[in-house]
């Protein structure tokens, strides 16, 4: 049985958190733990759990997202000694573990009121997403949250498994930050300037309309000539569209070239065209169509309940679910 | 800066990860006390070093700012796997290693001669780690995808947008699902260490991109298995309905419930204080910037003790340390198996 923590005991502190993106960051790293074998307890206060309360609403009233993160749990109330806790740096006050994992927003000091939308914004990940004439958007879902918890489970593994009596330390923000390197480290290491000019001369990726749908258009400048070529509009052998840097600039015009072709064809008509040109277009897909999609079936991901697994197979082999348990519902 | 310790002191790692998904992994192991060495070959390097701000007319290979910026630490390793020579050489170096990290297109690494069930087989106490696309099988396996591609194919992009316009995706800046799953296979190949000093088994970890970032939409898909619908919102959630994005001046700013902040571009978040003083970008010795690490430990604080080395930098070191003679590298050096420099010149 593959349980690299199996006999560890770790304290979920994420319904004690004080605010919501340290909950369900603490909840995220808590859930591989539980996944990678070790015995969560999570302990639920007396006001409740309010993650557990988060949308989507099923039909019988529970929330889906507990059922996706908060599953695997054993009941407890935190007392005793613990390999190791994960919590915010109120919730770890007086807990006794050998490693405290502590989620903040910057780091040291006192924690300001912060959503995940804040985060994204101050991040620069929201200025990303951020289509022409436009307003910038968010990340779907709970991403600034759960990569942090990403970030935490991988500390706490890394202490675990060398039985470390510590203090781990992952920030909200500098995750999110970690995540969106490349255009602070163009300005660090290229100067602003280049970040102004990549902005005006870059052909950014974006979806583009199908008969039923979206597609991504993704492309580097060595599949131009491909994709160009497929498309077969003569007008896009203008000098204006000849670098990727000519056609960052006339991207609207480029665009307005493109699109009849692609609104005349579905998502998979497109997708095996460009793909055929082995240029990385791929289809906008709706979390309904991924339940029955054809990559994830013959993997194994999703089960009849849309419950996915760990995405990693080991040796070709799933780990053992443990997502079967609700015992933490209040 | 001298830098030894950490919760993976001891661990040597082979690196042949390329660009981000695979080599920021490795990076986050050294940053945990891992050694890595990273292999190139003369006529296979990382895509990095041939990028944005390495000059032609130079030594550009050894000074492409965003490779040196994602490999700083590591030690260099520059053979030529094609060759049969090359190849044993990089045994030599499997044999004492525990860890090795790829994220070449599928079939590359067979076709080196490195195919995960035989590594299994010859190296049983290795931990394996196959960052890919899709996955190692599957009807879409060689499906050709950058991490937007997976954006859209992993379902991200169906609920990222405007409610009432098009999808989108994060393009080139951040190519989130090669961001993310970086900081967690480093996670999965540390729980893999863990059963391997349980078992004495190492293992070979199938990473798929796509279904990481299906994985991080996990409630939505739980959601739309109910028949509950999963619309794009937009800045909204269903949550928090009142979110919103709205102008501030001559820029952005994002509102909630209980404040608000503004949306910052890269030039902005540079001078940020907040981000100055985090951990996210780092400097190296010589004062470059250079990769960051989302954690620290008290006893191990984030922290960067080497910059990049020049490619083959650590070729003598790492060939002697696996048994190979000082003669033997001489040979191979001859033959261009062992190389400092890449076979071709700069691309356009």
């Amino acid at each position: 049985m593959i349980a690299p923590f199996a006999g560890k005991r770790v304290l979920d502190l994420s319904a004690l958190a004080a605010q919501q993106p340290h909950g369900l960051a603490i909840a995220m790293a808590a859930k591989l733990a539980a996944q990678f074998g070790a015995t969560v307890v999570r302990p639920v206060p007396e006001r409740g759990d309010s993650l557990a309360l988060l949308p989507p609403i099923l039909p019988d009233g529970s929330s889906a997202l507990a059922r996706f993160l908060l599953a695997g749990r054993t009941a407890g109330d935190g007392r005793g000694r613990f390999d190791a806790a994960i919590g915010d740096t109120g919730a770890l006050v007086g807990i006794d573990a050998a490693l405290t994992v502590r989620i903040s927003v910057f780091g040291p000091g006192e924690d300001p009121p912060m959503s995940e939308l804040g985060l994204l914004a101050l991040s620069g990940i929201l200025s990303a997403v951020h289509p022409e004439g436009g307003v910038p958007h968010r990340l779907a879902g709970h991403q600034a949250a759960y990569a942090t918890g990403l970030a935490a489970f991988t500390a706490l593994a890394a202490g675990l498994r060398a039985e470390m009596s510590d203090r781990a330390e992952i920030s909200l923000f500098d995750t999110a930050c970690w995540v969106n390197w490349k255009e602070v480290a163009t300005v660090l290491l290229l100067g602003s300037a280049a970040v102004a000019r990549d902005k005006m001369q870059r052909a950014d990726w974006h979806t583009m309309r199908a008969t039923d749908g979206h597609v991504a258009l993704v492309y580097m400048a060595k599949d131009w000539p491909a994709l160009r070529d497929l498309l077969g509009d003569p007008r896009l052998h203008d000098p204006r569209f000849a670098t990727q840097r000519a056609r960052g600039e006339h991207m609207a015009e480029l665009d307005a070239l493109m699109a009849p072709w692609f609104a005349r064809r579905s998502r998979a008509e497109i997708t095996a065209a460009t793909q055929r040109k082995r240029v990385p277009v791929g289809p906008v897909l709706t979390p309904l169509e991924l339940l029955d999609d054809r990559q994830h079936r013959s993997r194994g991901f999703l089960d009849t309940q849309g419950v996915p697994r760990l995405p990693v197979l080991w040796d070709g082999e799933a780990l053992t679910c443990v997502m079967a348990e609700m015992d933490h519902v209040t | 800066m001298s830098r030894s310790g950490g919760p993976l002191a001891g661990v040597r790692v082979v690196d042949l990860g390329w660009l981000t998904a695979g080599a920021a992994s490795s990076t986050m192991l050294l940053d945990l006390g891992a050694d890595v060495v990273k292999v190139e070959g003369p006529g296979a390097l990382d895509p990095f070093r041939d990028w944005t701000g390495a000059e032609a007319g130079t030594d550009w290979w050894n000074h492409s700012p965003f490779f040196n910026f994602t490999n700083r630490g590591k030690r260099s390793l520059c053979l030529d796997l094609k060759d049969p020579r090359g190849l044993a050489a990089l045994f030599r170096v499997l044999e004492g290693a525990d860890v090795l990290v790829e994220n070449y297109r599928r079939g590359v690494l067979a076709g080196f001669g490195l195919a995960p069930a035989m590594l299994r087989q010859r190296f049983p106490r290795l931990v394996i780690a196959s960052i890919s696309s899709q996955g190692e099988d599957g009807p879409e396996r060689d499906m050709v995808s950058f991490g937007s591609t997976l954006e859209a194919t992993g379902g991200l992009a169906s609920l990222t947008g405007p409610a009432d316009g098009d999808p989108a995706v994060t393009g080139r800046n951040i190519n989130y699902p090669d961001q993310v799953v970086c900081l967690f296979a480093t996670g999965a190949i540390v729980a893999a260490l863990a059963q391997r000093d349980r078992t004495g088994s190492g293992a070979h970890l199938d990473l798929s991109q796509r279904e990481l970032t299906s994985f991080l939409l996990g409630e939505e898909l739980i959601a739309a298995a109910a028949g509950v619908p999963t619309p794009r919102l937009g800045n909204a959630t269903a949550a928090e309905p009142d979110e919103v994005v709205v102008p501030d001046g001559d820029g952005w700013r994002a509102v909630w419930a209980s404040g608000s902040a503004m949306v910052r571009d890269g030039i902005t978040l540079a001078t940020a204080a907040e981000f100055v003083a985090g951990t996210a970008i780092l400097h190296a010795p010589d004062g470059q910037p250079a990769k960051g690490t989302p954690f620290g430990f008290g006893t191990w604080p984030a922290g960067i003790a080497h910059g990049a080395a020049t490619l083959g930098a650590d070729n003598r070191a790492v060939l002697l340390e696996a048994g190979l003679t000082g003669s033997d590298i001489d040979d191979m050096e001859r033959a261009g198996i062992v190389a400092t420099q890449p076979r071709r010149a700069r691309s356009e």
